[in-house]
């Protein structure tokens, strides 16, 4: 159970820079996130690390330590704020993807909030995840960096959603 | 020596002020600081110094007593030594300043003071003394009134990120309930949540978290409990999201959590955060049973507000429960609770919804989701079905979790569960989920001391009876998961009247039991362990000490007849040392079954019956039973009556009266 969670952290840290380049480059290429490209480079090292951060099944001291948690996509052990919704995505991708099933639910209103869509619109968001769910859904199957492409491509098509201005 | 290489060189003029003492030690350290301006400008070099005010804040600081203040203990973990002294539980090499810091306030302060005047970094994160420091330099200006020309306040940039990274709100303290399956968590957890500034109850996930855990690296095995009780593992503070800490006991280990709200004020809040930013340069010796990460949690309550005296509550161990316990009992400090169900709490309180006909259906659509596709599962209301596919999905997520190996059949079962369910455009069920176990800090305090009575064999006998933690299943149950039992070192001592013979009568190491109901949804094994020395007759030996390790697996099922009953059975071996067999010893297996039922709420019946074949050692076997009732009297005291059974006429029966403290 717990290599699970351990897993599930370094497959979120690596698909972060592996997923494709988006057109507004939003989300995924942040500069503090070069860790998934180190990893497909083969860098051990820095594998090793966030395993380390991540043994006895939490999450730890390197990756999220006080002052000292600075490796990949931390930075004083907290995500820069413009890649923490890849991040959060790609950490959550099982609650999300329930979520937007059901049209609702604290994850879903943590990514709208982290992308930006203001909490009057989020009802409107939420009906749309659910409308959508199985187009954004296959997209995830393949990163969660790509849903979330997918995501934007979707808002920008709704009528509503459109006009939110997301967080860059 | 004193400079401790390259980390601080501020440790240096320290060694002087030492050399003189009282009034003429003012003039003396102002002569001598200045003589040794000199000899550091190799060290100091280019910083911009001012040793008269340096001397002037430190004689102001030793007037007003700063050293001895509360504030300043609470800022550096100093707690009372057996020596009269005190000595601080920071164990980490960055965190003082002075090279006797640990047990010394006034030169830890001196050495504070010098650092402040430097731009050297220290510590990992390369900090100026002051953004490394950043509660004691606030609280070292205020009492002092920093004049900002001669001593300029530094910009700490990455501090000012980080609190608004934060941007925090207020503090919650989190416990998440104990869990069986993971020794370093049988007791619970806690920590605490930076809450946001325009956070919602839907986006409290985002806050991140100020925990406290030790580093244990892998593999440890059995040495993990060694090292964890004698403090052979470094703890430090790291702030992980919370999310990451829901996903971890909600989903993945099941545990239900309490979120308690702190009623802090903004400056508490942030003299508390500012310290936990000082815990970066810090770490503390991880000892299971005390230091652990409940405690650490308290000094940082005490830097929010220094009047609260919450650390010298415990003494020899501090449990999760315990702290919360404390928490809710200040007046004040707890506000309101919330309650964020395991997963599995989730799907069985959801499954007690349905009708059974509703039960059936979802047992097929686990096995084959495409059934509900099917003319029959579309016409059911729209409403039920939502219910009937949100517990099938938290079903199979469940399962994706447990049984790794067929951990991607779920996963893709569940994919067509949930595309099913995102086309109905209705809201899940919320009606809230209530819990299975009421909350922690209602419960009985974890020690107990008890005074009996009772006839054994031919004669009466009194005891008094002693256990450190936790909990046993004739316990009151409130606050506690039924079922759930864990006893760390108890003991009784009796004096047996006719014999006029006064001993230990039994002493346990570890009685630890899990008793899980399966039913159609879980099927958990229970199981059990004991160790300890017991006093058993046999042969010619009338009582005899023996020690005993027993251990059993079994499964346990759950009724509602009355209130509510558990019917266990286990398989189990058992193997004993004692004077009394001939060849010092026996060991065999066999089994148990039994009963726990509640008759009323404040009275509960235990009963069990063994049977033992022994073919190893002396070879023998026996017939034990026993019956067991408690009857609550207030929240911390209980009456028990127990009779047992054990070979050929040893017969006892005892009565007791149990008090928590």
């Amino acid at each position: 159970m717990k290599k699970l969670l351990i897993l599930s952290v370094v497959v979120a840290l690596a698909a972060v820079p592996g997923a494709p380049a988006f057109a507004n480059d939003a989300y995924g290429n942040g500069p503090g996130c070069g860790l998934g490209g180190d990893l497909f480079k083969g860098n051990k090292a820095i594998l090793h690390q966030v395993l380390a951060a991540t043994t006895n099944g939490t999450f730890g001291l390197q990756t999220f330590g006080i002052t000292t948690g600075t490796i990949g996509c931390t930075n004083n052990g907290q995500f820069a704020s413009n890649e923490h919704a890849t991040m959060f995505a790609n950490l959550n991708f099982d609650n999300l993807s329930q979520e937007m099933a059901q049209g609702g639910g604290e994850h879903l209103a943590s990514l709208a909030t982290l992308m930006g869509v203001p909490a009057e619109q989020q009802p409107a968001f939420f009906a749309m995840t659910q409308e959508k769910y199985a187009a954004l859904i296959q997209s995830g199957e393949t990163t969660p960096a790509a849903m979330l492409k997918a995501l934007h491509e979707t808002m920008a098509a709704h009528p509503v959603l459109a006009k939110v201005s997301l967080v860059r | 020596m004193f400079l401790g290489g390259s980390r601080f060189q501020c440790r240096g003029p320290r060694f002087f002020f030492r050399l003189s003492s009282g009034l003429p030690r003012y003039l003396a350290q102002t002569v001598l600081l200045l003589l040794t301006m000199t000899v550091f400008v190799t060290t100091v070099a280019a910083e911009p110094s001012d040793p008269v005010y340096l001397s002037e804040l430190i004689r102001r600081a030793t007037d007003a007593k700063l050293a001895d203040s509360r504030e300043w203990h609470a800022l550096l973990h100093y707690r009372l030594n057996f020596f009269g002294g005190v000595t601080s539980e920071q164990d980490g090499p960055t965190f003082f300043l002075a090279s006797d810091g640990k047990t010394n306030p006034q030169t830890e302060l001196e050495a504070t003071l010098a650092g402040f005047f430097s731009d050297t970094l220290i510590g990992e994160a390369k900090q100026t003394v002051q953004c490394a420091f950043v509660a004691r330099y606030a609280w070292l200006k205020e009492q002092l009134a920093f004049d900002e020309r001669r001593l300029p306040s530094k910009d700490c940039e990455r501090f000012r990120n980080w609190m608004q990274g934060l941007n925090p709100q207020s503090v919650t303290l989190i416990f998440p309930s104990a869990f069986m399956n993971n020794p370093a968590s049988m007791f619970g957890h806690s920590l605490f949540r930076v809450d946001r500034q325009g956070q919602t109850p839907q986006t409290r996930i985002l806050a991140y978290t100020i925990n406290f855990m030790a580093e244990v690296p892998d593999g440890e095995g059995i040495m993990f409990a060694v090292r964890g009780i004698a403090g052979g593992y470094k703890g430090n503070f790291s702030a992980i999201p919370y999310y990451l800490k829901v996903k971890e006991y909600r989903d993945i280990e099941n545990r239900d959590i309490w979120e308690y709200r702190l009623n802090l004020s903004d400056a508490q809040v942030r003299r508390m955060l500012m310290h936990v930013w000082e815990m970066g340069n810090a770490s503390f010796d991880y000892f299971f049973f005390r230091e652990n990460c409940s405690y650490q949690l308290l000094p940082l309550l005490e830097v929010a507000n220094p009047e609260w005296r919450l650390t010298e509550q415990f003494t020899w161990w501090t449990l999760p429960g315990d702290t919360v316990r404390l928490l809710t009992k200040q007046p004040g400090i707890v506000g309101d609770a919330v309650y964020r169900p395991a997963r599995t709490t989730q799907i069985r309180r959801r499954y007690e919804r349905l009708s059974s006909d509703e039960r059936g259906v979802l047992k097929r659509i686990l096995q084959e989701p495409l059934l509900v596709r099917d003319q029959a599962f579309q016409q059911r209301p729209v409403e039920r079905r939502a219910l009937l596919l949100d517990i099938a999905s938290d079903y199979l997520r469940y399962q994706s979790v447990t049984d790794e190996k067929q951990a991607e059949t779920y996963k893709s079962r569940d994919r067509e569960v949930l595309v099913a369910r995102s086309e109905l455009k209705v809201q899940s069920d919320n009606t809230p989920i209530e819990p299975f176990v009421t909350r922690p800090e209602l419960g009985h305090r974890t020690s107990r001391i008890g005074v009996g009575a009772g006839y054994r064999q031919d004669e009466w006998f009194e005891e008094v009876s002693f256990r450190t933690v936790y909990h046993d299943l004739l316990d009151p149950e409130i606050g506690y998961a039924p079922g759930y039992q864990i006893e760390l070192f108890s003991g009784a001592l009796r004096h047996y009247g006719k014999a006029e013979q006064t001993r230990l009568e039994r002493f346990t190491l570890a009685n630890v039991v899990s008793l899980t109901p399966a039913d159609s949804l879980f099927v958990s094994p229970s199981w059990k362990v004991n160790v300890g020395m017991q006093t058993l007759r046999h042969n010619n030996c009338r009582y005899c000490s023996a020690g005993v390790a027993n251990g059993g697996a079994g499964l346990t099922f759950e009724t509602h007849l009355l209130k509510r009953e558990y019917f266990f059975g286990f398989g189990e071996l058992e193997t004993t040392y004692s004077h009394a067999f001939e060849e010092k010893h026996r060991a065999g297996g066999g089994g148990t079954l039994g009963m726990m039922a509640d008759l009323t709420d404040r009275w509960r019946l235990l009963a069990s019956a063994t049977y033992l074949r022994f073919p190893l050692g002396e070879k023998s076997d026996e017939v034990r039973w026993s019956v067991g009732q408690r009857y609550t009297l207030a929240k911390d005291a209980a009456l028990r009556f127990e009779f047992n059974h054990r070979e050929r006429r040893d017969n006892e029966a005892l009565f007791t009266i149990h008090a928590y403290f």
